[in-house]
């Protein structure tokens, strides 16, 4: 069980109604997810909607999402989407989930929370919908998120090697 | 890196000519532009084009990189019925929801130049929904901007996050697409803005260059635009002096009736008092005035037409020569003086005359004078005083003669 970190492809990670001032990388990424004064925050309301893409199928363990400080503002119902790269906020609210989370003060607090092993065992784009907060704050808000599993076997395209190049 | 789609407005009302040659072909032709500028910028962008009016909204083409599918697009369009905005940008939403390549950021820019049917919260609605999918959202809006106006500015209020999202209103009876060159429609986010060279540095944008072109693309273009530069330049400097010698000759006019020998110095100060009186001092009028005092110390008379000279160098030179004349007679080599003053003596008198005469026809010439008096800042042509200097001084090209004479026994 590693920190997917490595695996996510970073370009193609897209957070939908996330206030431009407090973004993403705040809550995602190395460095600004452990600093508790960085979070994520939505715009328009309480919903936010993360897409994470992986650079290859990978295999989840488990996840990890911290919301500390402010009580009101941490997310409470969560959907987790697998492989549904054009899921939108009227999508993610109708459809069932591949798992959903209601999350407690003790969730919320940055221990991995388990995933259903069999359900994400070929994960090429997470989405992580967070439908409304704990106390119908207007916005919610993000201090960490992180995913735990394997990558599976892991192809490097840069090691293969023509056949027979030390021949020509 | 950006996907657009652009709505189009093929409503009744865009068969209105105030923009030529009419709304909906001045519309074409800014969204060929804006397609073509957009796909430039990067060439993994992709515009689609959607119509507003009609039955429904129709998507013609979904965002694509190719150019020619987009401008094929627009042919043959058939004007009708009334815009339908809030179902078109949704469904433009959902275009761009399904685009192909999730890097790209998504932008719909509406074109509209009919009045709105939605009312204000149902668009505002839809703003914050476009908002909250991370959707950016630009409006050109061309004719109907009283009924328009107020709503487009609460969508564009609504669904602008950090700036991404512009509202441009274009007057009518300008060509659309020149309007919306220099806008932030056209200022791509990330990459050169439109217009600059798409070869060589095309990064460091337009501005980097002296015209606007980059001479390595087009050394000709850049060296006839250099030359081009300098002459008008040059053209420039001579109006400037021009204006300068105007200055001193009224200030000559002014001090007309009392031109004598003894009145020279005076005359020196009376050039540049009556700009003094009638303008704030300009840097020619400064400067003449500071040459003007220096040489009233030395040269009296000669010493201030030399002033005059210095400061007027090409189109002052109908009354500047005699000046030159006697300034000459400041010259250090006392020989060459002499040898001057023999040869001046002789016909100086007479080319003096002519001379004068040149300058008397000049000022003459009305028309001429009052354009030159015009052109400088605070003088009034009209201005009676001036008028009956510029009469006199007519009159006092004799005396002025006599003057010639005198300056030049005061030489010896």
């Amino acid at each position: 069980m590693t920190d997917m970190l490595d695996m996510i492809d970073w370009s193609c990670v897209e957070c939908l109604n996330q206030n431009p001032s407090r973004n993403i990388g705040n809550a995602l990424k190395q460095g600004y997810r452990e600093d508790d004064g960085l979070y994520l925050e939505s715009d328009t309301d309480d919903q936010l909607l993360l897409h994470i893409p992986f650079t290859q199928a990978v295999k989840l363990h488990s996840w990890a999402i911290k919301s500390v400080g402010t009580k009101g503002h941490a997310p409470r119902k969560v959907k987790l989407f697998i492989n549904r790269p054009s899921l939108g906020f009227s999508e993610a609210t109708d459809f069932p989930a591949v798992q959903e989370f209601e999350l407690s003060e003790d969730d919320l607090e940055g221990k991995p929370l388990p995933l259903k092993l069999v359900k994400f065992q070929s994960v090429n784009i997470l989405s992580i919908f967070i439908e409304d907060n704990q106390e119908e704050e207007e916005t919610t808000q993000v201090q960490k998120i992180v995913l735990y599993g394997s990558a599976g076997e892991k192809m490097n395209v840069n090691e293969i090697k023509k056949v027979g190049e030390e021949n020509s | 890196m950006e996907a657009t789609v652009v709505c189009i407005d093929n409503s009744e009302w865009t068969r209105n000519g105030d923009y030529a040659p009419t709304r909906f072909q001045a519309q074409a032709d800014a969204v060929n532009l804006l397609a073509g500028a957009k796909t430039e910028a990067n060439p993994e962008n992709t515009v689609g084009v959607l119509t507003m009016a009609g039955k429904s909204p129709r998507v013609l083409v979904t965002p694509t990189p190719d150019l020619g599918k987009i401008l094929n697009s627009m042919q043959n369009l058939d004007i009708e019925g009334q815009a339908n905005l809030s179902s078109a940008v949704q469904i433009a939403q959902l275009a761009l929801k399904h685009r192909q390549n999730k890097n790209q950021r998504q932008r719909i820019v509406i074109f509209i130049g009919s009045p709105i049917a939605e009312d204000k919260e149902k668009l505002v609605k839809v703003a914050k929904k476009l908002k909250k999918n991370n959707v950016a959202v630009d409006v050109v809006a061309f004719g109907s901007e009283e009924t328009n106006g107020d709503k487009l500015e609460s969508f564009i209020g609504a669904v602008n996050s950090g700036d991404n999202s512009h509202l441009i209103t274009v007057p009518a009876g300008v060509i659309l697409s020149d309007m919306l060159f220099g806008t932030p429609i056209f200022q791509i986010s990330g990459g050169a803005g439109y217009g600059a060279a798409p070869g060589g540095d095309a990064a460091a944008g337009g501005d980097a260059f002296e015209f606007g072109v980059d001479p390595n693309m087009d050394p000709e273009l850049a060296m006839a635009l250099r030359v081009s530069m300098q002459e008008e330049r040059a053209r420039q400097e001579a109006a400037t002096a021009a204006a300068a010698a105007a200055d001193g000759t009224a200030g000559e006019a002014g001090a007309g009736p009392s031109v004598s020998l003894a009145g020279e110095g005076d005359k020196a100060t009376a050039a540049p008092a009556t700009v003094d009186e009638a303008s704030p001092m300009d840097e020619d009028a400064l400067l003449q005035q500071a040459l003007a005092m220096s040489m009233q110390v030395d040269a009296g008379a000669g010493g201030l037409e030399n002033a005059a000279t210095s400061a007027a160098p090409s189109a002052a030179a109908p009354s500047a020569s005699s000046g030159v004349d006697a300034g000459m007679f400041d010259t250090e080599d006392e020989d060459l003086r002499l040898a001057l003053q023999m040869s001046m003596a002789g016909d100086g008198a007479e080319a003096g005359k002519e001379r004068q005469g040149a300058v008397t026809d000049v000022l003459n010439d009305t028309d001429y004078v009052n354009s030159l008096l015009g052109s400088l800042p605070g003088v009034d042509p009209n201005d009676p005083a001036l008028q009956g200097a510029l009469a006199s001084l007519t009159k006092s090209t004799d005396i002025k003669e006599e003057e010639e004479k005198e300056d030049g026994k005061d030489g010896k």
